[in-house]
């Protein structure tokens, strides 16, 4: 037994212990665009203690499976509302099993397309729940806590060569949540390690979300992880809703983890470094770290947590005084201005310029337009982020 | 100042105006003189009609006065049907005596003492789409044996819709549900098999957007392999082509937003100068009032995004002239008081706006209107009470002298539509239009109500009020990017739920009356069957085997007209001879990117 496993097997009977918040994945299928209604459940979750991690519309089930794994997730749920419902559900299942993650719970519900008899069908091949259209919210919240409340299996063993694959890496990041995972790792990979942080609203997923295109396009063997952090509300629900709007990054070279603050300040969790840790055993080419948004005086990142800095701004700020208490100028390493097609993008630019005059050594300044395909000050960017 | 601000005042303008005229009518008498003669002859030449039962009426109801004010408000405020602001009628005649089974497709009427050609068409459209395209041909062979005009309206499958071919990843149980499976161009030529395509009376919709210029590429290709060149300026339809709602509230968008309208302009730039008869767009509120907008926001949404096309297209250097009066609009028609009037007040701001604004004629400002009664009305459970929610629907869809309307089948809320249901909403058309005296008779019968004209004045001035709101954010495009047509349609659907949840909103059979004991129908469910499916994944391959070596050739040429900043729809025409939807889309969004959903 290696000294990872034996780790992983003492955690399990403590991880029983730890009252854990249930983690679900939500998702509408592919080809699906109704998202209302579980847009209504995912708040719903969130403010009942869940944390929901939600994965948008017209997802494939590869992207759904995959991201569950990496997630850890207790559980799906589908919403599904034109039809072929038989066949998703199946093929995610199918799919989870196949991949060694068939305790990974699946419900769903959408509108009266589906049928009791496609009911009956699709409970038989495993689908835990259907819930109709009309359901009271109150009563889905009730059955995922039900459902969903009990610790599962860890995992039994770790790959005695190479790299962590996505299963395990995906629960040692909960295991890291939960306080539980092993305390020391061999630290001397030396994976590139970037942290990204902002403001709310800066754009910053979307950024990050360009940056994987670049390092799938311009590494093609190598894997690139992105840990990404988002507010838990006080109930300890959160909606982790990242990657609903990250198309490029839900590929297989991509692992992704989004990761609740859990009541902690500053933009990212106790567990931040842990997992971070784990992830340096991944084998990737380059780990991102984002932060969730921060206030004018949060210093997310602390020494050693990362190699590089970049803080991503919009051009409203407010006033130019508002400049000179932003801390994260002090160290950031790059700092970018993004939507910087908006109209106060070249004041913004140029009083980031001044600001930064002084600093020593002076970090980088560079303007993006994250939403535009092909930008060249993303190229810019993951240049900086890479060299 | 935007042009959101200028319609908005142009509105208010056009009030003052007709405050202006009514005045002047009452106090000038000379003025009022030449009104008075000027009506008595209006309605001297409104035929007269009798009732099956004998009793002698005129054609069109005008309002019963002799008062020179009065006049003034009916002509310069809502106008005779067919003339500005066209709050009656977009067309001088409606549904008047064209149904009776006569192939008349034009007559000569006179109008203002000119002699005018009037367009006699149908207005039932029924919209079909399932299996694959030789079933959906079946279902409109069908549909319009029982139809006098062939007018078919297509749905097209998950895949199609998300510009993906059916052997795409994960998709299998999606290939014709909901819709017909389109791939190629070949699937397009079976899909209207045995129609007229260059016909001058046939007629088809397509309700597509993300994909729509390599859709209606596929169609122009489809039509030329079977007649030829020559039929392409004869083509007669519409796509639905409406991005900005897709961004606003549908999600079918695959392209950034950018891309998406410049593919657009493109598709509209080729057919305002070779498909002359074509509808490239169909600015559409269906969708955002489904997802949960009110009428007022389904009105202000859809006119503010075709206020925004308009400006788009015009930028590109087309003529308002030649591409207005080819822009249509499609809206929802729900149990909501508001649509006793709501299509009125649309026909009325889209006028003032084109004529003041953008500066277009008569053609270029009526506001052509195709309703389709509510799907969110519907329920599943006692469904068929859906039948007399329907027929409320379409009876305000045509008080509100829609131009076109589709009616739901009663089974809609857990299956795509069988026979016996579609066939009960054809005919529930004719009982409104040609059965019940209500329509084809007398023109205007219900309008000018005291009612009425509370609920127009009222949804103007809050539709004016959320143009406001738009303008202030900087305009339509700006408001989409900042989400907030969006979040204000997911607010609008909160309270929808929340008002059917607490019983203030009741619904039938659902939050009263219901029976405890019913559970969900048990009818039969259309479904394609899995053989079908596959059928559809070997054809679609045999076609790529086929092509393999023209596909590349035809991608690679493609590429190089988007990248130029050529007219990309011109070079789909090409493309679609050898590329599937799939390989188009996939080409395309390596170049421009695919579509960034933000929370």
């Amino acid at each position: 037994m290696t000294k990872l496993s034996r780790r992983i097997n003492t955690l399990k009977s403590r991880s029983r212990k730890v009252r854990q918040t249930p983690r679900i994945l939500t998702v509408v299928p592919i080809c699906d665009g109704h998202d209302s209604a579980i847009i209504t459940i995912n708040f719903e979750f969130a403010r009942h203690g869940i944390e929901v991690i939600y994965l948008g519309y017209h997802r494939s089930v590869r992207d759904v499976v995959r991201a569950a794994i990496q997630e850890d997730a207790l559980a799906i749920g589908i919403s599904s509302y034109n039809g072929g419902h038989i066949e998703f559900f199946s093929q995610v299942l199918r799919m989870l099993r196949d991949q060694g993650a068939g305790d990974i719970g699946v419900f769903g519900g959408g509108g009266g397309t589906i049928t009791l008899p496609d009911v009956r069908l699709m409970k038989r091949r495993g689908v835990d729940e259907i819930f109709f259209a009309g359901t009271p919210l109150e009563k889905i919240v009730e059955f995922v806590h039900h459902a969903y409340s009990k610790p599962r299996r860890a995992i039994s063993r770790a790959s005695l060569n190479g790299p962590l694959n996505d299963l395990e890496l995906g629960k040692l990041l909960t295991a890291a949540e939960v306080g539980a995972a092993p305390s020391t790792f061999d630290s001397r990979s030396s994976t590139l390690t970037v942290g990204i942080t902002g403001p709310g609203g800066a754009g910053k997923s979307t950024l990050i979300d360009e940056l994987a295109l670049r390092f799938l396009k311009s590494q093609p063997r190598n894997r690139l992880a992105i840990l990404s952090h988002d507010p838990s509300l006080a109930a300890k629900g959160a909606l982790l809703g990242d990657r609903a709007g990250m198309v490029n990054a839900q590929n297989d070279r991509v692992f992704m983890r989004s990761i609740g603050t859990r009541g902690k300040a500053g933009g990212l969790a106790a567990a931040t470094r842990r997992s971070v840790e784990i992830l340096k055993q991944g084998g990737f080419g380059l780990i991102l770290v984002e932060s969730a948004g921060i206030g004018q005086e949060d210093l997310p990142f602390a020494r050693g947590l990362v190699d590089k800095q970049v803080l991503v701004m919009s051009p409203d700020y407010g006033s130019r005084l508002q400049l000179q208490k932003i801390v994260m100028l002090e160290t950031a390493s790059v700092v970018v201005v993004n939507k910087a097609d908006l109209p106060g993008g070249r004041t913004a630019y140029s009083e980031l310029e001044q600001r930064l005059a002084s600093n020593k050594p002076r970090p980088k300044l560079i303007a993006t337009v994250a939403k535009r395909h092909r930008d060249p000050g993303v190229d810019e960017l993951f240049k900086e982020v890479v060299s | 100042m935007s042009e959101l601000a200028q319609i908005i005042n142009a509105a208010q303008e056009f009030k003052r105006s007709v405050e202006v005229q009514v005045r002047k009518a009452r106090n000038d008498s000379r003025f009022a003189g030449e009104l008075r003669r000027r009506w008595r002859k209006i309605r001297e030449r409104v035929p007269t009609i009798e009732t099956p039962a004998g009793l002698k009426l005129p054609q069109l109801a005008l309002p019963q006065t002799d008062e020179p004010g009065e006049i003034a408000q009916f002509l310069f405020g809502d106008g005779l049907p067919g003339e500005f602001p066209f709050v009656t009628a977009a067309y001088p005649e409606m549904y008047l005596a064209k149904l009776q089974g006569s192939n008349v497709e034009s007559r000569v009427t006179s109008q203002n003492g000119r002699a005018q050609r009037v367009r006699i068409e149908e207005p039932t459209r029924l919209f079909a789409g399932l299996g694959l395209a030789e079933d959906t041909n079946h279902r409109f062979h069908y549909l319009t044996q029982h139809q006098h005009s062939v007018r078919l309206s297509t749905a097209f499958d998950g895949p199609t819709l998300y510009g993906m071919d059916s052997d795409g990843d994960g998709v299998f149980g999606k290939i014709g549900e909901g819709g017909v499976a389109i791939d190629t161009v070949e699937d397009m030529e079976r899909l209207y098999a045995g129609f007229p395509l260059g016909d001058e009376h046939f007629s088809v919709s397509m309700t597509i957007n993300g994909p729509a210029p390599i859709i209606l590429a596929m169609y122009v290709a489809a039509a030329q392999r079977r007649f030829g060149r020559g039929v392409i300026p004869k083509l007669r339809g519409t796509v639905q082509a409406d991005i900005l709602k897709e961004v606003q509230a549908q999600n079918e968008t695959i392209f950034p937003m950018e891309a998406s309208l410049r593919f657009l302009t493109d598709m509209v730039e080729f057919t305002t100068a070779h498909m002359r008869r074509w509808y490239p767009i169909s600015i559409s509120g269906y969708h955002i009032a489904e997802a949960g907008a009110t009428p007022v926001q389904q009105a202000a949404f859809t006119l503010s995004n075709g206020f925004a096309y308009v400006e788009m297209f015009q930028a590109r250097g087309l003529p308002v002239d030649r591409f207005g009066p080819r822009l249509s609009f499609f809206l929802d028609c729900g149990l909501d008081l508001e649509y006793v009037a709501l299509g009125r007040v649309c026909r009325k701001i889209w006028a003032i706006g084109m004529r003041d604004v953008f500066r277009a004629g008569p053609r270029a400002q009526m506001f052509k209107l195709h309703t389709q009664t509510s799907g969110r009305s519907l329920i599943a459970r006692e469904y068929k009470n859906n039948l007399t929610r329907t027929a409320i629907e379409l009876l305000l869809a045509y008080m509100n002298a829609t131009n076109s309307c589709h009616s739901n089948s009663a089974d809609e809320p857990f299956t795509t539509p069988g026979e016996e249901y579609v066939r009960l909403a054809a005919h529930a058309q004719a009982i409104v239009l040609e059965e019940s005296g209500l329509f084809k008779l007398m023109m205007n019968t219900l309008t000018g109500s005291p009612g009425m004209k509370i609920l127009e004045s009222a949804l103007e001035k809050a539709i004016l009020n959320e143009f406001r709101h738009i303008d202030e954010l900087g305009g339509v495009l700006a408001a989409t990017e900042l989400r907030y047509q969006r979040s204000q349609i997911q607010s609008a659907a909160h309270r929808y739920e929340t008002q059917i949840n607490e019983g203030v909103r009741p619904i039938i059979a659902w939050n009263r009356f219901g029976d405890r004991t019913a559970s969900l129908p048990d009818v039969k469910v259309v479904r394609t069957p899995r053989s079908r499916q596959q059928l559809q994944i070997d054809r679609l391959q045999k076609f790529k085997r086929t092509h393999r070596d023209q596909a590349a050739r035809a991608l690679d040429r493609l590429s190089k007209v988007v990248e130029n900043g050529g007219n990309v729809f011109a070079e789909l025409l090409h493309t679609v001879e050898h590329c599937s939807l799939g390989q188009i889309t996939g080409r395309l969004q390596e170049i421009v990117g695919r579509f960034r959903p933000t929370m």
